[in-house]
């Protein structure tokens, strides 16, 4: 186990950490904030383009790329919305960083707002998180109290409000534009892009979505500068350091903040989760939240990062690692993860909402005892013609699933098809 | 121009245009569902698949505005693929209920099932079912046909200017339905149906009538308000079964409103007189036309006398009363009428926001340009009328003028103690000419046969200007 400079985890858990004292005398402390405003708006989107931060959220687009989107001159009010919905099964780092280092996030937040010229800022935070709705609605008070936020914000003449705003519990609602249109008050539902949010996001105006962690990433990067971060990561197109939500039958399941490319998926298994409950063998992990295609044992050696996930033909997503042990039935899996989506779709474009309430439905069926031998290749085929083929990402988070489910897991659907009962459990 | 390429062929495209309407224009169908050109692109559908150089997925033509050199392929393996997949998803949760359809044979669902759809059903589930609310008098919901297109919901919000239409739940939960249920508002609401792509709404009044494809198509012109939104006149066997908009985009664009949609049901109604008729003995009785036109001229002979001319009337009509009237009903003021409170083509103006305008007949622009004055009130000591009219001009108050004639359209209710009734002819029932409040002359188009013992208007006055005064008026 390496052991390497970390940015947030050695303050999660300290019930101290949320408050403003806290983050004044050991944190960064408004600090960057100060060192932004003398840098200006340029320079601090070239330390950020040096910085190789890719958004924590799940796609991954270099941060400071983005920023460099917003047209410097709009007639319409610009926003930094903070995407706080973590809805992807299997993720649950931005709540840590919600709950311990929230001034963390205000202050990347207002250097965010102060460098792509947005006065106003939202965090969308998910209905279920309550509490950490809670805990940023006191920082915020404590931050405003300060002059951290509201106006003229350390006499800079930078004005800065920023303002929660709960979800209803939709999973869709954590797609940059479902959840625009939800913080607008419209139906949680994705936009046609483009225009992209950068041109016409929240209510019209330029706007830039940034995951939680991305935007806690800032601080950091301001204050000790683009190459430093850079070098915190392990590959050359990934900087920082990244927090690996691990879940499932792992000895030691939880949260790991590590170099950026720098674990592969053995090493997280097996030297930081102490390896497979009850010292099973493995049988899967799906590594970036459950709509990563799984790969098996013997893919287990990749690096856990964005490209090396891509050629093996999976995903770092928001990097929640779901580790599955052969005490567990993937067939049972697959139904419960689909089922999820099929549950999660909006309704808004037909494959999605058509095809995966149909696999959930052939997988229930599989699962029943009543499968067919061709609903392997039927399953196969609708996921197919959902993948790439809907309006947002909801459907590839689908069909990736089940494609790698019953490429990789056959055998098992075809036991519950044949013998009706699962080889695992 | 610009220019693209579609299928391998250069052609030209408006900067702007989208994939879809640049395809249309040059012979290319790309199939859809949710777009309308009328309203805003949502790309939910899916079923516009194109493929397009350069970009890795498929695209929705809808959302892809064309630009200079792009390439667009519209037949490939996976456009075919991708638009039978779609069909495939649509029919999953359908009940395929066609035959007892009213849709059936002009459903966009129908047409791009055999086109692009396979044969082939592989989903054996269990279909979705809704239970369906009333939706007022205008719009039959069938929520299980429905294939969340959306366009109903933006017609009411783009449109007809009414947030009524929503979808609930989500996923394949979706339902689209009012908001609480309630029953529509909007008096645009035969729109709703013309939109829909499927039969999930569909127009009651048309409910179980008749068979799409037996239906003949006239293009006519709405005689409802001075707009003259275009429309289709659909007919069978001489009996028409109902009027959709037709698109002209300088007029109505793609619309129509409830009232002129439904305007020509009088046309059909039973209390319509097709026969001439008589007061005798204060009871009306059918009579022969030459017995009914001299006691018309009876009627109003020897008499302080007024002529009322319908601003439904056809410049034709108008034409030719130029002649009549100050020959044989020499010194005879003559008025025109049509719209209570709009009695000069200053008073026409938009009636809301869409197409309605405050003039209830078509023709107030022509009429009053041929040289009519508006009518505001009945002079008084009125003995007699002569009201020439064509079923949509609004009679006014006669109260106290005791001898009344007509010569058009009436029904029964309105004329049961007139003197004496001459039928004549409804606007679906000859051609003519007529000018709209902008002064767009527009025709209407003959799609029935007239009642078989009416006649038109300058056969009627034919026979007048030949027949002579019978005696005594009862």
């Amino acid at each position: 186990m390496q052991q390497t400079e970390t940015l947030f985890i050695q303050h999660f858990g300290n019930p101290e950490s949320r408050l403003l004292d806290y983050y004044t005398s050991r944190m960064i402390g408004y600090q960057a904030l100060k060192k932004a405003f003398g840098m200006g708006q340029d320079a601090i989107i070239s330390e950020m383009k040096a910085s190789n931060l890719r958004g924590r959220g799940g796609a991954g687009f270099p941060t400071g790329v983005k920023w460099g989107f917003i047209p410097k001159q709009s007639p319409k009010h610009k926003y930094l919305v903070c995407n706080a919905d973590e809805s992807e099964p299997g993720t649950f780092k931005d709540r840590d960083v919600m709950r311990y280092t929230p001034h963390l996030l205000f202050e990347g937040m207002v250097i965010a707002g102060f460098a792509i010229g947005s006065n106003i800022g939202y965090i969308y935070i998910r209905g279920e998180y309550v509490k950490e709705a809670q805990i940023l609605e006191d920082a915020i008070n404590e931050a405003y109290a300060k002059g951290f936020l509201g106006k003229n914000i350390l006499g800079s003449g930078f004005n800065f409000d920023l303002t929660v705003h709960r979800g209803a519990g939709a999973y869709i609602c954590g797609e940059e534009t479902g959840l625009l249109n939800s913080l607008e008050g419209k139906r949680g539902e994705p936009r046609v892009k483009p225009p992209f949010p950068a041109q016409a996001g929240a209510f019209g105006g330029p706007t830039i979505v940034n995951n939680v962690e991305t935007l806690a990433c800032v601080p950091h990067i301001i204050s000790r500068g683009g190459d430093w971060f850079s070098k915190l990561g392990k590959l050359e197109k990934s900087g920082g350091t990244r927090l690996f939500c691990v879940s499932g039958q792992v000895k030691k399941p939880g949260l790991f903040e590590l170099p950026a490319g720098g674990v592969t998926i053995r090493q997280v298994i097996y030297d930081y989760c102490g390896g497979i409950l009850n010292d099973a063998k493995l049988k899967g992990v799906i590594p970036g939240g459950s709509s990563a295609p799984v790969l098996t044992p013997d893919e287990i050696d990749v690096v856990l990062d964005i490209e090396p996930l891509q050629k093996v033909g999976s995903m770092l997503g928001s990097a929640g690692l779901m580790v599955i042990s052969e005490d567990y039935c993937v067939v049972k899996l697959i139904h419960r993860i689909t089922k999820f989506y099929a549950h999660e779709s909006c309704g808004q474009c037909t494959p999605c909402r058509e095809g995966c309430h149909w696999m959930e439905e052939v997988i229930h069926r599989i699962l029943h005892g009543k499968g067919r031998e061709q609903d392997l290749d039927l399953l196969t085929d609708i996921a197919n013609n959902i993948n790439g083929k809907t309006l947002c990402a909801l459907g590839d988070a689908a069909a990736g699933p089940v494609l790698s489910f019953v490429k990789k897991f056959r055998p098992d659907f075809e036991a519950y098809i044949r013998g009706k009962k699962c080889l695992s459990a | 121009m610009p220019k693209c390429i579609i299928d391998g062929k250069e052609v030209e495209f408006i900067p702007g245009e989208n994939v879809v309407e640049a395809a249309k224009r040059a012979g290319v169908e790309v199939p859809v569902f949710c777009y309308h050109p009328g309203l805003t692109v949502v790309a939910q559908c899916r079923m516009c698949a194109v493929e397009i150089e350069k970009m890795p997925k498929i695209q929705t033509g809808c959302s892809t505005k064309v630009t200079e050199g792009m390439v667009i392929k519209t037949q490939t393996e996976n456009v075919k693929k991708a638009r039978s997949s779609v069909m495939e998803f649509l029919l999953v949760n359908h009940p395929l209920d066609c035959p007892i359809c009213d849709k059936s044979g002009e459903c966009d669902l129908q047409d791009n099932s055999f086109k692009f759809g396979s044969p082939y059903m592989r989903s054996t589930e269990e279909r979705r079912a809704y239970v369906d609310l009333d939706m007022g008098p205008v719009i039959q919901k069938n929520m299980n046909r429905c294939i969340h297109c959306t366009r109903c919901i933006r017609f009411g919000d783009e449109i007809a200017g009414i947030h009524e239409m929503v979808a609930l739940k989500r996923g394949n939960n979706t339902e689209i339905s009012t908001i609480d249920g309630k029953p529509l508002e909007t008096d645009y609401a035969g729109c709703y149906a013309d939109v829909c792509p499927t039969g999930s709404l569909t127009l009651k009044d048309f409910r179980f009538n008749k068979r799409a494809w037996f239906l003949k198509k006239t293009a006519t012109i709405c005689e409802g308000c001075s707009r003259g939104c275009n429309m289709e006149l659909h007919h069978e066997n001489n009996v028409a079964h109902r009027c959709i908009p037709r698109v002209n985009m300088d007029i109505n664009k793609y619309w129509m409103c409830d009232e002129g949609r439904f305007n020509y049901q009088y046309i059909k109604d039973e209390l319509r007189i097709s026969q001439p008729r008589v007061l005798n003995g204060g009871e009306q009785q059918s009579a022969e036309w030459a017995i009914a036109i001299s006691r018309a001229r009876a009627a109003l002979a020897g008499k302080k006398a007024v002529v009322l001319v319908g601003t439904d009337l056809t410049n034709e009509e108008g034409k030719i009363l130029l002649e009549f009237l100050p020959k044989y009903l020499k010194g005879t003021p003559v008025f025109h009428f049509g719209t209570p409170g709009v009695t000069a083509v200053a008073d026409d103006a938009p009636a809301d926001r869409i197409l309605k305008r405050k003039s209830k007949t078509a023709n107030l622009h022509g009429i009053e340009k041929l040289g009519f004055k508006g009518l505001s009130v009945i002079p008084s000591g009125t003995e007699a009328v002569l009201v020439i009219r064509a079923g949509r001009a609004q009679i006014p108050d006669l109260t106290g003028v005791k001898n009344r004639v007509g010569i058009g359209v009436f029904d029964q209710s309105q004329t049961e103690d007139w003197l004496v009734v001459l039928p004549g002819q409804a606007f679906a029932e000859k051609n003519g000419t007529i000018v709209n409040y902008e002064g767009k002359e527009q025709k209407y188009k003959k799609a029935l046969n007239p009642p078989e013992n009416s006649k038109p208007l300058s056969e009627t006055l034919m026979l007048w200007m030949n027949s002579q005064i019978s005696g005594g008026v009862s």
